[in-house]
């Protein structure tokens, strides 16, 4: 051990002096604290319009003048997909998905305005965020650095000679180990320090912060091991560093894009326009609002009368074009469920191939644990889409109660024609702000923990097969040194 | 030429020379049946959902009576279909819809509708080509390249090598051409055999290659630059991948933030929100007025007779269009700032050439911005058409007939290959 700690100083020492290893760490050091700090700044300021725009949509409609209640449906509302603190360190989808969604009744529309379709096609090249320098700035850097540790012992000859002198081929490898795992700390710092800051910020963020720390702390020691195992393996620095990048572009450029579309060949999905015509075309099979003498709806009225004990809809308690309100969004918005089901199990379904396939990339598996943790995933996405069809589809229906409960059937009927019946359909301002509210609740940090537990025990798995190479890789250098 | 053959075969019998190109060769064919498959999936994608819109429409048909009716239940498709080199550089196609349904309302909540996809997957970007060209060609040419000279030097041999009479043309130029020449013949050849299949133009064929030659003829001329220098085969190769990561990741990257930062553009929910402000606010207007507001924009209906009752369908479609009237400056700026973005990703690229090739492979794929905006612009255009179409009806009670349903407008872009 006080060996292997001699190897590292002595390395360590050699790479201060050595500018271009030097110039590499402070390059990686500015590159991530400039990702961070505007990563964070672009992201708190996303958070801070979001919250302004929901803010002062709530407030438009609650200050909506006396009117018809259908008039507030088709009136409806926005909702904007909130942010959380961790986001600024991994965005994630955040601007490749639409963020504000546009409810209204009968119709469910989908999330609109994405940061991709308002930059400009640079950001298809990546974005400068702490998570993107780590997971595919990081390992290069280590890669250079690391690449000749042990290669360079073997053709400068002072191999043999430390071997000869009681150094074991172990201690050679922990020791080269060690000062590129420092390089890897270093390389780490303003991540991890990012993380803390936040935690403190946000301290019910903490567990998911330690998890990405924990992730990305796992996924630098595999590239800090694997490449010294192949320095030892390699028959030439030339080799190691070429099979080193090699690697290196297949787990970081060419793993993340090839699984992403295989997910999507194995999986398709249908088009938007598609799927809201098929749901068009099955509402029509259901019922049609649009027929006065449609099974579905002279079903319904015939029930209703019967359950009144009444013969005309005149007859009824409360205003019937009401009820039929709600019956049909009840109806398509049963449809609209099924149909988001569909997508969010096929989207679902194309994200656990990627997860799948991250057996052979960790780049892959530390994306998981970073998106998961953040809470910029696309499963944070799917909630937001199911959690505001639910709010739509509760405030229509508080609305659709109001139609039916406070309307005069004959007015409601009249009010086309006849402008004092028109007047009469109109209702208190005050009954908007009654409306419910949209109260977005993110994953819980404990599934987001969870979620986060397959990819981190992969990691894992991945540092103990790179522990056994290198622990191989030093016999195989004993071998080859004697 | 007998010197290019001997390099060439020089070349194929070193295994990590070889395996690089096999291996470039294998993922460009990957990328081009990949993509020629995903340009299918969208023609398809837009043919259904045509064929679904038929039925759709028949439907409404059979119920909307009256031309107020009709254009507001009736969806139009829309579509963008792909242009026959999309399939190598495919460019915004997954994000931006290639199909639109509009009705003759306002049209502004309209246009930003997204595709169903997985962000997840959106996320790392396309397989595609031109992913192959900027990101995997240039690694393979440093491999070729880094120790040229530097392998020689280390090797013993540099110093006869360059005693040989004619060196340049006997060893050096052959030795480039050989690898500049397998690694531009691989790609070309593939793209070729998808252009073909594809049934692309010979002009924009060519421009593809010219920009595929462009490319591989700038990280060839960095490359050799690198490797004449003085520094060992290790340093060259890491120097080259270094600069290979710095144009390829990082510059793009630190561009976009300082063109986000320099060109804001105006909140696009903001805009779409203040859309159903205004439209949603004619209900509690003065009718009239609304009205005469319209007719200051369409004097030509300015005649048609005051109205009679609450709710009429010509002052329904008279706000729609005046909601979009509204809004019309700040959506302009929207679009322009978008604009402004990408033309100052344009004046990046003029330092970056990669990302200047980028730009041309998605321009002459038409996958890229302008593409996008002009497909909105044709939506746009046909929009006006549409709801124009329905004016006389609405407004000097033009009796609407069945037939007048059928007539109405339809999106005149052509579904099928080779749209120039």
């Amino acid at each position: 051990m006080k060996r292997a700690h001699l190897i590292a100083w002595a390395e360590l020492a050699l790479m201060v002096r050595s500018r271009v290893a030097l110039i590499g760490v402070i390059a990686l050091l500015l590159l991530s604290t400039i990702a961070a700090a505007t990563s964070y700044t672009h992201m708190a300021q996303e958070r801070l319009g979001r919250v302004a725009n929901q803010t002062e949509t709530d407030a438009l409609f609650e200050a909506q003048p006396a009117r018809h209640p259908h008039r507030m449906v088709h009136y409806g509302s926005y909702v904007y997909r909130p942010i959380g603190t961790l986001a600024g360190f991994d965005p994630g989808i955040d601007p490749f998905s639409g963020t504000t969604l546009y409810l209204e009744g009968h119709r469910q529309n989908s999330a609109t305005i994405s940061a991709v379709r308002e930059n400009s096609s640079l950001m298809r090249f990546g974005q400068l965020t702490p998570a993107f320098v780590l997971q595919t700035l990081a390992p290069l850097l280590l890669i250079f650095l690391g690449f000749s540790m042990i290669t360079r012992e073997r053709t400068r000859g002072s191999l043999r000679l430390l071997l000869s002198s009681g150094v074991t081929a172990g201690d050679l490898i922990l020791g080269k180990t060690l000062a590129l795992g420092s390089v890897g700390l270093v390389a780490l710092a303003p991540a991890w320090l990012t993380l803390i800051l936040m935690a403190i910020v946000m301290p019910s963020e903490a567990g998911a912060a330690a998890m990405i720390g924990l992730g990305y702390g796992l996924y630098v020691l595999i590239w800090v091991v694997g490449i010294i195992a192949v320095s030892a393996l390699a028959r030439s620095g030339q080799a190691a560093l070429l099979i080193l990048i090699g690697i290196w572009c297949f787990m970081a450029v060419l793993a993340p894009r090839g699984a992403a579309e295989l997910a999507s060949r194995l999986e398709p999905l249908e088009s938007r326009a598609a799927t809201d015509l098929t749901i068009r075309a099955e509402l029509r099979q259901l019922g049609d609002s649009h027929n006065p003498d449609d099974p579905f709806f002279a079903a319904f009225k015939a029930r209703t009368l019967a359950h009144y004990g009444v013969s005309k809809v005149e007859d009824l308690p409360f205003n019937f074009r009401g009820a039929v309100s709600a019956e049909g969004e009840a109806l398509t918005s049963r449809l609209f469920d099924k149909h988001f089901a569909e997508l969010a199990t096929t989207q679902r379904t194309q994200s656990n191939i990627v997860a799948y396939l991250s057996i052979f990339s960790p780049a892959l598996a530390v994306r998981r644990v970073s998106m998961a943790g953040a809470g910029t995933d696309l499963e944070t996405h799917l909630r937001f889409l199911q959690q505001s069809e639910a709010h739509r589809f509760a405030m229509v229906q508080y609305l659709n109660g109001l139609h039916r409960d406070r309307l005069s059937l004959a007015d409601d009927a009249a009010r086309s024609k006849d402008p004092q019946a028109e007047q009469r359909t109109r209702i208190g301002a005050n009954n908007w702000a009654k409306a419910p509210d949209f109260v977005f609740k993110p994953t819980s940090a404990a599934d987001r923990l969870s979620a986060a537990i397959t990819p981190i025990l992969l990691l894992a798995l991945w540092l103990v097969a790179m522990v056994i190479l290198a622990g191989w890789s030093g016999r195989v250098l004993a071998g080859r040194a004697l | 030429m007998k010197h290019l053959w001997r390099e060439i075969s020089f070349l194929l019998r070193q295994r990590a020379s070889a395996l690089a190109i096999a291996l470039l060769t294998g993922l460009a064919a990957l990328s081009v049946g990949l993509g020629l498959q995903e340009v299918a999936r969208q023609k398809a994608a837009i043919s259904e959902v045509i064929a679904l819109q038929k039925t759709d429409t028949a439907a409404i048909k059979s119920f909307a009576s009256d031309a107020g009716d009709a254009a507001y239940y009736r969806f139009h498709p829309t579509w963008d279909p792909p242009a026959a080199l999309a399939f190598a550089a495919l460019g915004q196609r997954d994000i931006a819809p290639s199909i639109l349904r509009i009705r003759a309302l306002a049209l502004e909540g309209q246009m930003h509708e997204n595709e169903a996809q997985n962000p997840e997957l959106a996320l790392p970007g396309r397989f595609d080509f031109a992913f192959v060209l900027i990101y995997l060609a240039p690694l393979v040419l440093i491999v070729l390249f880094y120790d040229l000279w530097s392998g020689e030097r280390e090797a013993g041999r540099l110093a006869s090598l360059q005693a040989l009479p004619k060196a340049r043309v006997r060893v050096w130029l052959p030795r480039i051409a050989a690898r500049f020449g397998l690694v531009s013949a691989v790609l070309i050849v593939v793209f070729w055999v998808g252009a073909l299949i594809s049934g692309a133009g010979l002009g924009e064929t060519l421009a593809f290659t010219a920009l595929i030659l462009t490319l591989l003829g700038f990280w060839t001329l960095v490359a050799i630059l690198i490797a004449k220098g003085a520094g060992s085969s290790p340093t060259n190769a890491a120097l080259l991948a270094t600069i290979w990561f710095v144009i390829t990741l990082i510059a793009p990257a630190g561009s976009n933030l300082v063109i986000n930062a320099a060109t804001p553009i105006p909140d696009g929910a903001a805009i779409m929100r203040e859309n159903r402000e205004v439209v949603h606010d004619a209900w509690d207007l003065d009718r009239d007025a609304t009205l005469q507001r319209f007719y200051k924009l369409y004097p030509q209906y300015a005649t048609s007779p005051p109205m009679q009752r609450p709710f009429e369908w010509k002052w329904y479609y008279a706000f729609q269009h005046l909601g979009d009237q509204h809004v019309e400056p700040l959506s302009l700026a929207y679009r322009a700032g978008i604009a402004e973005r990408d033309a100052r990703a344009g004046l990046f690229a003029l330092a970056l050439p990669p990302i200047a090739i980028q730009r041309g492979l998605h321009r002459i794929a038409r996958t890229d911005m302008a593409a996008q905006s002009a497909y909105q612009d044709r939506i746009r255009a046909y929009h006006t058409r549409l709801r124009t179409y329905y004016y006389p009806y609405l407004f000097m009670a033009k009796p609407f007939t069945p037939a007048d349903f059928d007539a109405a407008p339809a999106f005149d872009r052509p579904l099928g290959e080779n749209i120039h």
